[in-house]
């Protein structure tokens, strides 16, 4: 409750700050609605060349691009905004302030700023998941729409770990502030089903930087190409990555000795 | 003159260097999206046949020379300048006696570019050395005739970005104006697919613009792929483009600096 309280209060500071900037927000808006735009006749030209992508139909793809969408909102409203001001805060030393306060380090480093007018963005991404999901109805099933949904959020959390693991590792390397940069430029790659990739790729998006947990396999999932046995498998490997990345992020404050010290 | 230009480009050079770890970072940006396009359209070529008459191995090779064309012909100005505009340090660069874009900003771009392209070449190696495409459409002659429509991509590149940075003179907002060009660029350039497998419309549209010229019409001509007419007629489009962005950008930046009252001074 307490959590609950801090967290509807930093809402509310980035609401008012959201509100100095109108017409910016208006600009943003209209761009990620061009971008949209772009991303369905990028899905349209290759469907009008292909019936299928490595066994996927158009609306099997809609909803992956809604999906990849969601996952690049939480990096735009969250962890670009935050990361900025994380690195800031550790090379000039304020993040002294912000571990002296009475609630958890973790809650205010990842959560002090929210770019608001992105729920749009957030809208935008389950209306695709939606309409992709209509139009691929052909073999659905209340299991395949479970398991995605869980697996939905497992990969959302599992990308929000990378985040903080990568957050913590700034604690040893100082001038690591590009901690971010690798996670989004790898996103990319989520835009696709990673089951057409060559095997390298497929790798690297699977183990090295698992974009592919949060944007792929939930859509598998929807497919019904999953096991139960798998589906377990996956939010297994989330808590997994958990478990270790809030190791990494305390052992990471415990070596944090201000910057003048 | 010429020595002007070797003090700036060991400057800038330096200034480069510095963030070379930063830069590999750009380059990952850079990579992706290529590979990416490279390995979806493979993969639909390869489980039809073809994609209109282009196979697997034309895409591969399509999305490897656009890799290299791309670094070669794009421009980074408004990184470099817009900020400056922005809080009115260029007022120290408009006291000197040389232009500032001509010499210290286009220096600064080839100091990059020049970095950039070191660190592709083993990247492109690895991507190379894992999809093993067939390259027999380059020839010698092909890539002669190349050298030239690259530097005019360059050129076309650089002027269009100098134009859009001026408007910094005008508006804070000059981002959202780059970010709306880019919209355009990725619509008309051919760095999603081969403009060919565009629809109709734009592709109408992009054989006027200046976009494949940086592109599109590079990448085709060292693969071979073009028509002697079509060579020429986009050569020929090219000069006018470069002049013509060229003329643009001096009226633009004349104006812009006349009613620069740099910030804070």
């Amino acid at each position: 409750m307490h959590y609950l309280k801090i967290f509807s209060t930093l809402v509310k500071i980035n609401v008012e700050q959201e509100l100095a900037y109108r017409a910016d927000t208006v600009i943003n808006i209209s761009q990620l609605i061009i971008w949209t735009a772009w991303d369905l006749l990028a899905l349209s030209i290759i469907f009008t060349n292909t019936a299928s992508l490595g066994g996927w139909g158009a609306g099997e793809l809609v909803a992956l691009l809604g999906v990849f969408r969601l996952v690049n909102a939480l990096m735009a409203a969250l962890i670009w905004p935050n990361t900025e001001r994380f690195n800031t805060a550790m090379r000039d030393g304020t993040l002294d302030y912000t571990l002296l306060l009475p609630a958890p380090a973790l809650l205010l480093v990842s959560f002090t700023r929210i770019a608001i007018w992105r729920v749009v963005d957030f809208v935008i991404a389950i209306t695709l998941i939606v309409i992709g999901v209509t139009m691929s109805a052909g073999g659905l099933t209340v299991a395949g729409v479970l398991s995605f949904a869980l697996l939905l959020s497992s990969g959302m959390v599992i990308f929000y770990s990378l985040w903080i693991a990568m957050l913590a590792f700034t604690f040893w390397f100082i001038k690591f502030d590009n901690n971010v940069t690798i996670l989004q430029a790898l996103l990319e790659a989520g835009r696709y089903p990673a089951t057409v990739y060559p095997p390298w790729l497929r790798m690297i998006v699977t183990f090295i930087v698992p974009i592919a947990l949060a944007t792929t396999v939930p859509v598998q999932a929807l497919r019904g190409e999953l096991q139960w046995w798998q589906v377990l498998m996956f939010l297994g490997v989330a808590v997994v990555v958990v478990a270790v990345s809030l190791r990494i992020w305390r052992a990471g404050l415990r070596k944090y000795s201000g910057a003048s010290a | 003159m010429i020595r002007i230009y070797r003090r700036f480009w060991q400057i800038n050079w330096a200034e480069q260097w510095q963030y070379r770890a930063n830069l590999l970072m750009y380059l990952a940006y850079w990579v992706v999206s290529p590979v990416v396009y490279l390995a979806v359209w493979s993969a639909v070529a390869n489980a039809q046949g073809n994609v209109q008459g282009l196979t697997a191995n034309d895409f591969v090779t399509y999305y490897m020379t656009l890799l290299i064309v791309d670094v070669l012909t794009s421009d980074i100005t408004l990184h470099i300048l817009a900020y400056k505009i922005q809080d009115g340090t260029l007022s120290g660069e408009l006291l000197r006696p040389v232009h500032p874009i001509l010499t210290g900003t286009l220096v600064n771009n080839l100091a990059f570019k020049a970095l950039t392209f070191a660190a592709l070449i083993p990247i492109w190696i690895v991507i190379y050395l894992l999809m093993r495409p067939d390259f027999s459409e380059v020839t010698a002659q092909s890539v002669l005739l190349t050298a030239p429509a690259i530097l005019l991509g360059f050129g076309i590149s650089f002027f269009m970005n100098s134009t859009l940075t001026s408007i910094a003179f005008w508006t804070t907002r000059v981002y959202g104006i780059n970010e709306f060009f880019y919209v355009l660029s990725v619509l008309f350039s051919g760095q999603f697919v081969p403009l060919t497998l565009m629809p109709p419309v734009i592709q109408q549209i992009a054989q006027f613009l200046p976009f494949q010229l940086t592109r599109y019409f590079p990448t085709m001509l060292v693969l071979n792929r073009l028509t002697p007419e079509q060579v020429v007629q986009n050569y020929a489009l090219a000069v006018f483009w470069l002049i013509a962005l060229g003329v643009i950008f001096f009226i633009v930046w004349r104006a812009g600096v006349k009613r620069f009252s740099a910030v804070g001074a």
